[in-house]
């Protein structure tokens, strides 16, 4: 997961064919529809990778 | 993980000053030291302090560096990202800071700001969709596509948005009567058509953070119940329109835009159409016109677009700073903290492009009700050169001047209008003693009136014939009824001209006139422009009082009108003399002063 877009597993099946609602609240602080440590932590690596300060992330 | 982020300022104002070579050298630089993986570089949106660009904020250290060259990059890297030392040469100073400023907090341009419109520009990667959504970017649009049209137009009402664009047209109003006009089909389109000369302000924030602006068309589209929208941009914005492109694709992919957007069934697409430049097409009616193929030329309202806009549909058109207000307002909570921030009629922020004679020219973003007094002087630093205060003038060509006494005049929209002038889109151009009020207004009126499209005759006629009056008055043939003539002709384009434009050409005439009109009468009557502009209507002279013989006057005139010995006073020829001003510019001791024109009766007498 590279991405916000990409799918953290095979849980995740949000694409523009196949929206899902929860999807901006997911990025930041997902996931929303199913628990899984391993995929928060990929969601936390692609914001870790560009914030700039503790302050960045807007939740 | 990177260690460091290196947000280097990739906007237009930057990227002429050279910032795309200073981050050519700082690719060199990290590759030849190994840094890639630990240092990221984003070129970003503009930090809105262009006179000292190129600009690097390093993060997490949030150390401001300004007024880079490539050869500069080779000791930032050593010491700062090798090192761990800040590089204090390369640290801002100035006349407003007792010590080089590291950061936002200590440098007294960004102090009086408040970021809601800019609050992504020079902090995120324009091209890069994620950073957007990490600054809380589509919340507003996940939200607003749960609340019902009605809900959404009643936030926006009650934030007492109004349009950033020109008017201060109530944007919910706007809003409601497109969504209650009938219609199979309805357009949001956002003016994007920065043509006010001096203003940057659209530029910036499209550059800068585009996917604001989408979001709030978004919003706009759900509630006026719009599946199609329109960004209607210069030609001359590449940059613009190449993150627009590019931000529009990402939210394609991401689904925010297209058929059935985060599943709620709404579907939205967007068209970019660019602008050939025409000052006119900032006006909403030649704005559609354009986009429809057809020349760009107002029509009469009513029918105004919100009941019958682009091919006949109900259309909301807005600016782009509104839509890029619009996510601050819907997001959660977002509403209650807009509506503390500005005045009773005018609420938000609003962005000003500083231009002109001021000593830190760029982009501000500052609370509805400062001031022009904290905008040209605290954040603006004053005067450059020392020299003193004149007007600034606000709101463009249809905009007016506002003399040094209205300084501590609140910026909302009324006050602006009481004083003879308009919030307009925010361009302010602010202007020193050396500036003539004539003068001034011609130009002003020279570039409405080659805009004029033509369509109206008070607009094409009238700004022809004030705008050979004040030729006549600058070249020295003024005639004692002038002034009579001109506010004449100016109320009557005022009253009768088709489009907004038209109507207010004549501002920065009349508003001169009402805070100058001893500068106007002096023309006409004395033969004489104090500020040394109007060629024919001055001399210069040099007072030996000042001068010391530096010769440095001599050897700049370019025709050879200056003569003197070294350490001596030197003397300006006039017949010779061509006025250009080169001599003024140059003297250290300012000993160069106007006067009035020697004619023949004065030497007679």
């Amino acid at each position: 997961m590279k991405r916000f877009i990409d799918p953290c597993c095979e849980k995740c099946n949000h694409s523009k064919e196949t929206p899902c609602k929860d999807f901006v609240e997911c990025c930041t602080n997902g996931p929303i529809c199913h628990e899984d440590a391993s995929c928060a932590a990929k969601r936390k690596a692609i914001i870790d990778r560009v914030a700039l300060n503790e302050h960045f992330v807007i939740f | 993980m990177y260690e460091k982020h290196l947000m280097i300022c990739g906007a237009t104002g930057c990227l002429s000053s050279g910032s795309a070579k200073v981050h050519q050298a700082l690719v060199e630089e990290l590759a030849k030291h190994k840094l890639e993986k630990k240092c990221r570089l984003v070129m970003t949106g503009c930090p809105g302090f262009c006179e000292v660009g190129p600009i690097i904020v390093i993060y997490p250290d949030e150390v401001f560096y300004c007024r880079l060259k490539p050869q500069d990059i080779p000791e930032l890297v050593e010491k700062h990202l090798l090192g761990g030392e800040i590089v204090e040469r390369l640290l801002y100073k100035g006349p407003d800071v007792d010590a080089p400023a590291r950061f936002y907090d200590t440098i007294p341009f960004y102090r009086k700001q408040k970021f809601n419109v800019l609050r992504n520009s020079g902090i995120i990667d324009p091209e890069n969709i994620d950073e957007y959504i990490m600054r809380g970017g589509y919340r507003a649009l996940s939200r607003a596509l749960k609340m019902e049209p009605m809900e959404i137009i009643d936030e926006v009402k009650r934030s007492g948005l109004r349009g950033r664009g020109g008017a201060g047209f109530p944007t919910g109003l706007k809003w409601e009567f497109t969504y209650k006009a009938v219609g199979d089909k309805k357009y949001v389109v956002c003016n994007a058509d920065e043509g006010d000369p001096g203003a940057f302000m659209d530029r910036s924030i499209l550059e800068g953070d585009p996917h604001a602006v989408l979001e709030g068309m978004l919003i706009a589209a759900r509630a006026i119940g719009s599946d199609e929208g329109y960004i209607y941009c210069r030609a001359e914005y590449p940059l613009a329109i190449k993150r627009l492109k590019t931000a529009i694709a990402q939210a394609e992919e991401y689904g925010f835009v297209g058929e059935n957007i985060l599943g709620y069934g709404f579907n939205f697409k967007f068209n970019i159409k660019e602008g050939a430049g025409a000052f006119v097409c900032g006006e909403e009616t030649a704005l559609l016109a354009s986009i429809e193929g057809k020349r760009g030329m107002p029509r009469p309202r009513p029918p105004f677009p919100a009941t019958s806009g682009l091919w006949g549909k109900p259309t909301v058109i807005n600016n782009v700073e509104t839509y890029a207000n619009i996510p601050l307002i819907l997001r959660e909570g977002g509403l209650e903290e807009f509506v503390k921030i500005g005045t009773e009629g005018s609420k938000g922020t609003k962005v000003f492009a500083l231009a002109g004679k001021i000593r830190n020219t760029g982009l501000c973003e500052v609370p509805m009700g400062i001031t022009l007094r904290e905008i040209i002087f605290d954040i603006g630093g004053g005067i450059k050169g020392g020299r003193e205060f004149k007007a600034v003038q606000a709101g463009g060509p249809s905009g007016g001047c506002i003399p040094a006494e209205k300084l501590d005049l609140p910026v909302d929209y009324d006050s602006l209008t009481q004083a003879g002038a308009i919030m307009g889109s925010g361009g302010l151009v602010v202007m020193d003693d050396r500036t003539c009020m004539v003068d001034l207004a011609r130009y002003f009126l020279s570039f409405t009136q080659k805009e004029s499209c033509g369509k109206c005759i008070p607009c094409r006629e009238g700004t022809k014939r004030m705008l050979e009056i004040l030729e006549r008055i600058t070249e020295g043939l003024g005639k004692p009824d002038d002034l009579d003539r001109l506010q004449e002709l100016a109320s009557t384009i005022k009253d009768s001209a088709l489009c907004g434009l038209g109507q207010t050409c004549p501002n920065p005439v009349l508003s001169t006139i009402r805070y100058f009109r001893h500068e106007y009468e002096e023309h006409i009557n004395e033969k004489f422009c104090r500020s040394g502009v109007c060629k024919s209507l001055f001399d210069y002279f040099i007072d030996p009082e000042l001068c010391n013989g530096c010769t440095r006057c001599a050897r700049i005139c370019p025709v050879g009108a200056i003569s003197g010995e070294r350490k001596e006073t030197h003397v300006i020829d006039p017949e010779i003399c061509t006025r250009c001003g080169s001599c003024v510019e140059r003297c250290r001791q300012e000993a160069i002063k106007v006067t009035r024109v020697r004619r023949e009766a004065d030497v007679n007498h």
